[in-house]
C-alpha cells in the first residue's frame, strides 16, 4: 500500500451476551477503495460498523482513523474527524423533513455559537446559507430535490435509504460506510444506487466500505471483499476470488443449511 | 450509641424497610413487565388506607377484616386504573404512559383532598399491635415485631405464586418478552391484570401497616412513600421482587441510621432516598441484584 | 403529511417573506405592548395580576417544552428551578429590615443580611446560578435516559425542597420569606415574555433547534451524524433553567411571600398539563394552553364556589379544579396525545392563507 491506512483494526474484539461478536479482527481499508464486507446473517457485520462508529466499545484491540486511535472515543467525535454511517435498520429523523434531516448533517461542523444563531449574526448568517444551499445540491445528487419539504417517514423505503445517505455526506466524510443500502430497492433503484456509489468515490474521492447481502450489487462495484464469518475474517480480496474460496461457500451454505 | 440503642434502631429500620418493601414489590411487578414506573402506586395504598379506615372506623369492623376488605378494594382499583388508564396506551411511546401515570395519580390525590379534606385522620392502632415491649433500655412497640414478621409471610407467599403456579410462570415470561408472549396467544392482559391486582394488595397491606405505626392518614400521604419505595425497587434491581424488598430494607435502615447517628441531619431524612438513588443509577445501574439495564 | 404549510396562490420569495414576517412580528410586539400599557393603566389589580401570572407561566412553559418537548428529554425539574430563582432574588432584593424580621428562629448569614439589589440585576444573578445549577445537574441527571431520567430529575426537585426547608439560616426553612416587594408589573412579565419568547423560538429555528429535535427522534442517529447529544441537551436544560429561575424571580415579587410548601410537585404537574395540551414540542402551544390554563383555571374556579342554579344550591367543592386538570391530562394522553397543536408552530402564512381561504 503506498498511502498508509485511512481505517485500520488491529486484534479488535467485542462481546454481547455470552459471545465474542467480533474476535481478534485485523482490517484495513486505504484511502479511495471501494470494498465490501459480506458474510452469512449474525457474522459481526454490523457488529464492525458499531465499533468502528463508536457506538460499541471493544473490548479488546485498537482502532485507527487517519493514524489517529478511536477505540472509546464518542459517536459523534468519530463523525467529526470525518467517518459517516447509514444504518441497517433506517434511522431518519421522523418528524422532520426530507431537507431538515440533511441539514441536521451540517450541524457537527457548525462553528457559530448558539448565541451567535439566536441573535442571527452575519458569521451564523452566512454558515447557515453554505448549508442550505450544499443541502440542497445533496438531494439533488441522490434524487430527492423533489421531496424537500416532506417529512422523513413518508418517503418509500427506498427513498428513505438515500435520504439517509444524504445525510451522511451532509456530515462531509471521508469513510462512509454503508449498511445494506441496497435493502428493499428494486433493480433500477440498486442500479441507480451502485452508480451514485461509484460516483461518490470518483468524484467527491470518498472511501466506501459497505455491508451487503445482494451478491450482484457487491460483485460488480466493489474492488475488493472482505468475508466474516462468526466474528471473524475468512477470506479476502478480489470478488472474483472470494466467489470461489471453499471457506465462503461453506459458511453460505451452513447459512442455507440452517435455514432448510 | 450502645448496644441497646443500636439494637432499638436496627429494629425501626427493620420495620421501616419492611414497609417500603413491601411497596417497593408493586412498583418492580409492574415495571418488570411493563417498563412503566407506576406513578400512581403510592396513592393506590393511600386509597387502600382510607377504605381500611372506612371499613374500622365507619362500619366497626374488627381490624383483619378491614385488612382484607382493603387489600380486595384496592387490588379491584388497581385492575381498574391499569384497564381504564394503561391499557389504551400499550402500544403508545412509553413516555405517554408515564404521562398518564403521573395524571392517575395527581388525580388520586386531589379527590382524596376533595373528598376526605386535608387534615390528617385518626387511624386505628388494635390491641395487639399497641403492646410494648421493654428489654433493658430497648423499648418496642409489637407492631414493629409484627411488621417484618407480616412482611416476611406476604413475600413467601408471593414467591410461591411467582414460582410455583402458571400465573406467575407467565408473568415472569412476561417481564422476560412482553411482545413474544403476547403473540404466542397467552392472554397478557389477564396477567397484566393480575399483576397490578397482586402490587395494589400489598401496597395497601404496606400502607395499612404504615398508617397503624404513624397512626394517622391524610391524602397525601401516599406520594413520598411512594417514590422512596420506587427507589428502594431500583436499588435492589428493578423487576427483580426479592430485589425490591433488600432494596426496601436498605432504605429503612439507612434513613433511620443517618436519622440516629447524625440528628442534625434528621431534616434531610426524606433526601436521602434521592441521593442514593442517584448515586446507584451513576454507578450501578443494574441495583444490587438486577439484571436489566434501563433502556 | 406534507410539512408545507397550505397557501393560496404561488410562494414568495424567501427573502421577501422573511422580511413581512419581520415587519409583521415587530408590528403584533408594539400591538401588545399597546395592549399591556392599557391593561396596566386601566384594568384592575385582580386582571392585571392574572395577566401577569398568565404571562409568567407562558414563560414556564415555553422553557419546560424546550427540555421536554423539542429534546425530548423528558423532565420533571421546573419546581427545583423555579424555587431557586424565587429565593435568590427574593434573597437578594429584600432589605435588611424585612430579613431581620422575617428570620426569627435563626439569624440569616452574612452576606445576605445586608444585600438588598435592584430587582433586575437581582433577577439576573438568580438566573445565573439557576442556570449553573442546572448544569452541575446535567451531569449525572444526562447519564440515565426515559423513565429515569423523570424520577431522577424528580427526586433533584425534592432535594431541593427538602434543603430549602432545612437551611433556616438562609432561607428561613418553612417559614419562608414574607414582605417581598411587589415589584412585578405587566411590564416586567410581558418583557420576560417577549425575551423568552424571542430566545426559544429563535433557538428552535436555528441549526441549534433541528439538533435538539435530532436528539429527540433518534440519539444514536444523531451522535452518528456528528451532534454531541450530551452537551445539546445540556444547551437545553441550562436554557431552560435560566428562564425558569427569571420566571421563578418574577413570580416571587409578585405573590411577595415565598415558602417551600409553595415549590412542590404540584407546580411541575401543572406545567406537565400546560405543554402536554398544548402539544409537546410546540412553542405556540406551550404558550396559548398556558394562557388557556391561567385564564381558564381562573374561570374553572367557579365549579369550586356554591353556586345557585335555579334555586337550588350547589355547595362549592374546594379542590376540583385540580380534579378536573388530572382528568383532562389522562383524557389529552388517551385520546389525543399530541395535544392540541401537535409540533406545529405559528406562522404568519398560516395566519394569512387562514384569512384568504375565509374571504375566498
Amino acid at each position: 500500500m503506498s498511502r498508509p491506512a485511512l481505517l485500520r483494526a488491529q486484534g479488535l474484539s467485542c462481546r454481547f451476551g455470552g459471545l465474542l461478536a467480533v474476535d481478534g479482527l485485523d482490517f484495513s481499508l486505504a484511502p479511495g477503495e471501494l470494498a465490501g464486507l459480506i458474510g452469512p446473517n449474525g457474522a459481526g457485520k454490523t457488529t464492525c460498523f458499531n465499533l468502528f462508529t463508536g457506538r460499541v466499545r471493544p473490548i479488546a484491540g485498537r482502532i485507527d482513523f487517519d493514524q489517529r486511535p478511536i477505540a472509546g472515543l464518542r459517536p459523534s467525535r468519530i463523525n467529526q474527524m470525518g467517518l459517516a454511517r447509514t444504518f441497517q435498520n433506517i434511522r431518519l429523523f421522523d418528524d422532520l423533513s426530507v431537507l431538515e434531516n440533511v441539514l441536521v448533517g451540517f450541524h457537527g461542523r457548525l462553528k457559530a455559537s448558539f448565541l451567535s444563531a439566536i441573535l442571527r449574526l452575519p458569521g451564523y448568517a452566512a454558515e447557515e446559507e453554505r448549508m442550505f444551499t450544499r443541502a440542497a445540491e445533496l438531494l439533488d445528487l441522490v434524487g430527492l430535490a423533489r421531496l424537500s419539504d416532506e417529512r422523513a417517514d413518508s418517503l418509500a423505503y427506498g427513498q428513505q435509504r438515500l435520504l439517509e445517505i444524504a445525510r451522511a455526506l451532509a456530515t462531509q466524510p471521508r469513510l462512509l460506510l454503508l449498511d445494506e443500502p441496497a435493502a428493499g430497492m428494486n433493480p433500477q433503484e440498486t442500479a441507480q444506487l451502485a452508480s451514485l456509489v461509484r460516483r461518490l468515490r470518483n468524484e467527491m474521492g470518498l472511501t466506501i466500505l459497505l455491508i451487503e447481502h445482494d451478491m450482484r450489487f457487491v460483485m460488480n462495484l466493489c474492488e475488493r471483499l472482505t468475508v466474516l464469518d462468526q466474528g471473524r475474517i475468512i477470506a479476502q480480496g478480489a470478488p472474483a476470488q472470494v466467489q470461489q474460496n471453499p471457506a465462503v461457500i461453506r459458511a453460505y451454505l451452513g447459512e442455507e443449511a440452517g435455514r432448510a | 450509641m450502645d448496644g441497646a440503642q443500636l439494637a432499638q434502631q436496627l429494629i425501626n429500620g427493620l420495620t421501616l424497610g419492611s414497609l417500603y418493601g413491601l411497596i417497593a414489590i408493586g412498583y418492580t411487578l409492574v415495571y418488570g413487565i411493563l417498563r412503566l414506573i407506576n406513578f400512581a402506586h403510592g396513592d393506590v395504598l393511600m386509597v387502600g388506607c382510607y377504605m381500611a379506615w372506612f371499613g374500622a372506623v365507619q362500619f366497626g369492623l374488627p381490624w383483619w377484616a378491614a385488612l382484607m376488605g382493603s387489600m380486595l378494594l384496592t387490588a379491584l382499583l388497581g385492575v381498574l386504573i391499569d384497564q381504564g388508564a394503561y391499557r389504551p396506551l400499550r402500544r403508545a411511546p412509553r413516555i405517554s404512559a408515564l404521562i398518564t401515570a403521573i395524571g392517575v395519580s395527581f388525580f388520586l390525590e386531589n379527590l382524596g383532598l376533595v373528598v376526605f379534606g386535608g387534615r390528617p385522620k385518626a387511624f386505628l392502632r388494635p390491641e395487639v399491635f399497641n403492646q410494648i415491649y421493654q428489654w433493658g433500655s430497648v423499648r418496642v412497640l409489637s407492631l414493629s415485631l409484627w411488621t417484618p414478621i407480616i412482611t416476611a409471610l406476604i413475600l413467601a407467599g408471593l414467591l410461591v405464586v411467582i414460582y410455583r403456579t402458571r400465573l406467575g410462570m407467565a408473568m415472569r415470561a412476561l417481564s422476560r418478552d412482553l411482545v413474544t408472549v403476547r403473540l404466542m396467544g397467552i392472554d397478557t392482559n389477564r396477567v397484566v391484570a393480575a399483576t397490578f391486582a397482586i402490587g395494589s394488595a400489598l401496597a395497601a397491606a404496606g400502607g395499612v401497616l404504615w398508617a397503624m405505626k404513624y397512626p394517622q392518614i391524610n391524602p397525601l400521604m401516599g406520594v413520598l412513600p411512594g417514590l422512596k419505595a420506587f427507589v428502594a425497587a431500583v436499588l435492589g434491581g428493578i423487576g427483580n421482587v426479592v430485589g425490591a424488598m433488600i432494596g426496601g430494607l436498605l432504605l429503612g435502615l439507612a434513613e433511620i441510621l443517618l436519622v440516629a447517628w447524625l440528628p442534625q441531619l434528621a431534616g434531610y431524612r426524606d433526601a436521602l432516598a434521592f441521593v442514593l438513588l442517584i448515586g446507584i443509577l451513576l454507578f450501578k445501574p443494574t441495583g444490587i441484584m438486577g439484571e436489566e439495564l434501563p433502556e | 403529511m406534507s410539512r408545507g404549510w397550505l397557501t393560496a396562490g404561488p410562494l414568495p420569495a424567501a427573502h421577501t417573506t422573511r422580511r413581512r414576517d419581520q415587519r409583521l412580528t415587530i408590528l403584533a410586539c408594539l400591538a401588545a405592548a399597546g395592549g399591556l400599557w392599557l391593561l396596566q393603566a386601566f384594568a384592575s389589580g385582580y386582571v392585571v395580576h392574572m395577566t401577569c401570572v398568565a404571562a409568567l407561566f407562558a414563560v414556564l412553559a415555553v422553557s419546560y417544552n424546550l427540555i421536554n418537548g423539542v429534546t425530548g428529554q423528558f423532565s420533571l425539574e421546573p419546581n427545583a428551578f423555579v424555587a431557586c430563582g424565587a429565593y435568590v432574588t427574593a434573597l437578594l432584593t429584600l432589605s435588611p429590615a424585612e430579613k431581620a424580621a422575617s428570620f426569627i428562629l435563626e439569624p440569616i448569614i452574612w452576606p445576605l443580611s445586608m444585600i438588598s439589589i435592584p430587582l433586575l440585576p437581582a433577577l439576573l444573578i438568580a438566573g445565573l446560578l439557576t442556570a449553573l445549577m442546572g448544569f452541575l445537574m446535567g451531569f449525572p441527571v444526562f447519564r440515565v435516559r426515559g423513565d429515569y431520567l423523570a424520577i431522577v430529575t424528580l427526586g433533584f426537585g425534592e432535594v431541593i425542597r427538602v434543603v430549602a426547608n432545612n437551611t433556616q439560616s438562609i432561607t428561613n426553612g418553612p417559614l419562608g420569606l414574607k414582605g417581598i416587594p411587589h415589584l412585578t408589573d405587566l411590564w416586567w412579565s410581558g418583557g420576560l415574555l417577549a425575551l423568552t419568547l424571542f430566545v426559544i423560538v429563535r433557538l428552535v429555528n436555528s441549526s441549534y433547534g433541528r439538533a435538539l429535535k435530532a436528539v429527540r427522534e433518534d440519539e444514536v442517529a444523531a451522535e452518528a451524524m456528528g451532534i454531541n447529544a450530551f452537551w445539546h441537551k445540556m444547551l437545553a436544560f441550562t436554557t431552560s433553567a435560566f428562564f425558569e429561575g427569571v420566571a421563578g424571580g418574577l413570580l416571587a415579587h409578585l405573590i411577595t411571600t415565598i415558602s417551600p410548601s409553595l415549590f412542590t410537585f404540584f407546580l411541575t404537574f401543572n406545567l406537565l398539563i400546560i405543554i402536554v395540551v398544548g402539544g409537546l414540542g410546540s412553542n405556540t402551544g406551550a404558550f396559548l394552553a398556558a394562557l388557556l390554563f391561567t385564564y381558564g383555571g381562573e374561570w374553572l374556579r367557579v365549579v369550586e364556589e356554591p353556586l345557585n342554579l335555579f334555586g337550588l344550591h350547589i355547595p362549592g367543592i374546594p379542590g376540583m379544579r385540580m380534579v378536573i386538570f388530572s382528568l383532562i391530562l389522562v383524557a389529552v394522553m388517551i385520546f389525543m396525545r399530541q395535544g392540541l397543536l401537535g409540533r406545529r408552530e405559528f406562522s404568519w402564512r398560516w395566519l394569512l392563507a387562514f384569512f384568504d381561504r375565509r374571504r375566498a
